[in-house]
């Protein structure tokens, strides 16, 4: 009985140590990709805090002047672009941003872009209004394809097809914490800036400043979505180092309390023969 | 005389630091920009950006974006922003090639049409200032 069970441990313990290899590979692999996904989130902020900046003051300083993006309208259909992973085993990066999505979209009238396989799948399966499925992979994003988003989204938003446009995604705190967030993209929010009109008046658009202003809002469109996927990237990384982290430790946990089982198992083994040995000797 | 010029792109900072002179393609067509501009904001087009430094004169190919003159303090903010040594020519012939055999196809879709067509004159663009260098 006892050399079974011994085997049997021995099996366990060989898998469990496989499992824990690969969650560790895992591991390695997610941190240093979240390495790189931090330096991107760092190097993407200058451009778009400039962006910004300069959408900021021509929408301040020019009176009189009304765009579509900056008025909001009754809203009759929104239209979310949800974020999600490529892939699983990220702990609950994908349940968590699905659900906050879910849960403002639940019996609104709305449209999605999915970005990211899980999140494609998610709204498939739930049967929401697809605006494009172009965008399914997060991990291969490429700026231009958030431009090209952004083209998209500003036309729709022109033309009518939606009133609103959110993005969720998930915001990447620190290390430890990824909490799911929801950015209005348009009608675009600025802050009023007091008095400082003066240079304003100075300051020469080329050709006009509307024209200028629509021209921008697609880039700025395309920066903040390129952002908002940055964040999100480093978010799913750090998600899953650490889930991997964690099943790494269970796993060593079960190794040591397997390991512990099985020495016992040997030792009761060897107990009993001896045990064996010296009664048929002394008889 | 020198301004302050910031070149980014969502890569990056790409140039922080004083320039004499800028030259880019805006919407409306190339223009200079000198010390002492005024305030002045343009959407980019496609084409080639040169910039006189102290340090001497580079060139660049830039795609998208806008120019933005504050305060004498000048902001690029680009799409794309490759300075011409950087530029990968052998990938821009390729993408030339395979804009072209799509443009000749007569079954794209208007959008299709369009993507192809932007993406013909990007590689153009890049080909015809990686050249000159």
């Amino acid at each position: 009985m006892a050399g079974v069970s011994m085997k049997d441990i021995k099996l366990r313990i060989k898998s469990m140590e496989s499992t824990k290899q690969i969650t560790k590979a895992m591991e390695m692999v997610a941190s240093s990709k979240l390495r790189r996904a931090q330096a991107r989130v760092q190097n993407s902020r200058p451009y778009f805090r400039t962006l910004y900046d300069t959408l900021n003051t021509i929408a301040n300083n020019t009176e009189n002047f009304a765009s579509p993006y900056l008025e909001a309208r009754e809203v009759r259909k929104t239209c979310y672009v949800v974020i999600g992973g490529d892939r699983g085993l990220a702990g609950g990066y994908n349940a968590n941003v699905l659900k906050m999505a879910w849960e403002r979209m639940e019996g609104t009238s709305c449209c999605v872009v999915p970005i990211g396989k899980k999140s494609l799948e998610f709204f498939q399966r739930r049967g929401s209004e697809i605006l494009t499925d172009l965008y399914a992979e997060a991990g291969d994003d490429h700026v231009g394809d958030c431009f090209s988003m952004a083209k998209m989204l500003a036309a729709g938003y022109s033309s009518g097809e939606f009133d609103e446009v959110h993005v969720i995604y998930t915001e990447f705190v620190s290390m430890l914490a990824q909490t799911p967030a929801s950015l209005k993209l348009l009608p675009l929010e600025y802050t009023p800036m007091p008095g400082d009109t003066e240079s304003a008046c100075e300051t020469l658009y080329e050709p006009d400043s509307e024209s200028v202003f629509e021209a921008i809002i697609p880039e700025y469109l395309g920066g903040v979505i390129y952002g908002a996927l940055c964040e999100a990237v480093a978010s799913e990384q750090g998600a899953r180092r650490t889930a991997m982290e964690a099943a790494t430790s269970n796993a060593e946990d079960m190794i040591a309390s397997l390991s512990l089982k099985y020495n016992r198992a040997r030792q009761g083994a060897i107990t009993q023969e001896i045990t064996e040995i010296v009664a048929g000797a002394e008889t | 005389m020198t301004f302050s010029l910031e070149i980014v792109t969502p890569d990056g900072l790409i140039y922080k630091g004083e320039a004499e002179m800028l030259s880019v393609r805006t919407a409306d067509g190339v223009i200079g920009i000198l010390p002492r501009h005024i305030d002045y904001v343009a959407p980019l087009g496609m084409g080639e950006a040169v910039i006189k430094t102290p340090d001497g004169t580079r060139r660049a190919a830039c795609i998208g974006g806008m120019v933005a003159v504050h305060n004498g303090m000048v902001r690029l903010v680009a799409t794309t922003f490759e300075w011409a040594e950087e530029i990968d020519l052998e990938r821009a012939k390729t993408a030339e090639d395979k804009a072209r055999s799509l443009l000749s196809r007569s079954d794209l879709s208007e959008r299709d049409l369009k993507l192809a067509d932007a993406r013909l004159r990007r590689a153009l663009v890049r080909q015809s200032v990686g050249k000159g260098r």
